[in-house]
């Protein structure tokens, strides 16, 4: 077992090191490009960035990370806007985004797409489709929380969209906002389950994703393509 | 290099003084070379991983060489540096010896701060994780959380604090995993 420190920056992505081995992995790619352990990489686990709002009611009986009292005066809840001014040092001109935009960014058997985040959210949920790999990629009832999914239902290719939601209630919108599929009229609920329907107790694949901003994304994704509404 | 004239020049043959200057010179030589290394194997790396900058390629896998090699190299550097200059002290001028003693306090800070963390400095690292019921949690529910769920156990990392410490080792379900933002 390893544990990771912070040990650097590459260009405004992390590098940090094993202190078992003194290695250095990158962040982005849990690859180890220096040291005794150069050329192995970390096993991504799937992960979610949800507001807390949208976890805790999925999650009845998770557990939260508690604040360290000592830093609690450095915690930024405004981090994304501050760090959004920051400056960049590196660039990709000429290409369809700015260097700061958020993208959602993803990788199909080695085929990397970014979708704009502005996109997306206007435009959720998105049908895509990625090395002949159908997706959908879906903004939470919280307008802030997002999933990808692979939209096959017992191996047939499916397409989503959003059931009109008729709760003006915060509280309610959760539980009342409902996907709907095209191939078995199931009901589908954030957690890409179905919840009444034909389909109903079946769960869509999770495709793992990363919000991350378009010229990190495009540093390490070189032939990237950009998703277009 | 040069070494001020002997005081006693009368009782001294000219072939041992010049021997004197030859390994003088090499001391001196050894000494700032030693030094040099304990400088360069801290200060380019640091200076290359600077934040808000642009770190190339070739720049950044020299950077990470030189670091990995730094807490020993020197250490090595730096005790070489003391023995030399404690050899050089009773012959060096005045000058001179400012000139050691000035180096030996670089040498000294290059050695120290290379066995240091000082990313850790500015993002401290969460020493040993604590969590909370999520009942118990003082989050406003719009906050942005990172979340996992291994082995039946679900976690939700803050992105406020981790987006301080930047990271964190964890165990969840049994699995190992770090949190990085």
């Amino acid at each position: 077992m390893l544990h990771f420190y912070l040990a650097g920056i590459n260009n405004q992505n992390f590098l940090m090191r094993d202190r078992e081995t003194g290695t250095w992995w990158q962040q982005i790619t849990g690859k180890a490009i220096y040291g005794p352990l150069q050329g192995a990489a970390l096993d991504l686990v799937l992960s979610d960035e949800l507001t807390f709002g949208q976890w805790r009611t999925e999650s009845p009986s998770g557990q939260v990370l508690a604040p360290v009292a000592k830093y609690t005066k450095e915690y930024d809840s405004n981090w994304e806007p501050d760090v959004a001014k920051l400056p960049v040092v590196i660039s990709f001109p000429g290409t369809e985004l700015k260097s700061r935009d958020v993208v959602i960014g993803l990788t199909i058997d080695g085929a990397a797409r970014a979708y704009p985040w502005e996109t997306f959210a206007k435009q959720s949920p998105v049908l895509d489709r990625v090395n002949g790999t159908p997706l959908l990629l879906v903004l939470g009832p919280d307008g802030k929380s997002f999933r990808v999914f692979l939209r096959r239902i017992d191996g047939h290719d499916a397409e989503f969209f959003l059931q009109a939601n008729s709760s003006a209630d915060p509280a309610a919108q959760n539980k009342d906002w409902t996907l709907l599929d095209t191939t078995t009229a199931s009901q589908w609920n954030f957690q890409g389950c179905a919840t009444s329907g034909p389909a109903q107790g079946k769960c869509l694949a999770r495709i793992p994703a990363l919000k991350d901003y378009w010229f990190d994304w495009r540093n390490y994704h070189p032939d990237t393509t950009v998703y277009k509404r | 290099m040069s070494v001020p004239a002997p005081s006693t020049p009368q009782l001294q043959t000219p072939q041992t003084d010049r021997q004197g200057r030859r390994i003088s010179f090499c001391l001196w030589t050894i000494f700032s070379l030693c030094a040099l290394s304990a400088i360069a194997l801290f200060f380019i790396p640091t200076f290359i991983i600077r934040p808000f900058r642009y770190q190339a390629p070739r720049a950044l896998f020299l950077a990470m060489s030189l670091r990995q090699r730094a807490p020993l190299g020197t250490l090595i550097a730096a005790l070489t540096c003391f023995v030399l200059a404690f050899a050089l002290w009773r012959t060096a001028s005045r000058w001179r010896k400012a000139l050691l003693t000035l180096t030996l306090l670089v040498v000294t800070f290059s050695a120290v701060v290379a066995r240091l963390n000082y990313f850790e400095w500015m993002f401290h690292p969460i020493a040993g994780p604590q969590f909370l019921a999520q009942a118990d949690s003082k989050l406003d529910p719009k906050e942005m959380i990172m979340s996992v769920r291994l082995g039946g156990d679900a976690r939700a990392y803050p992105i406020s604090q981790m987006a301080y410490h930047h990271i964190l080792n964890d165990v969840v379900g049994g699995v190992p995993i770090t949190v990085t933002y």
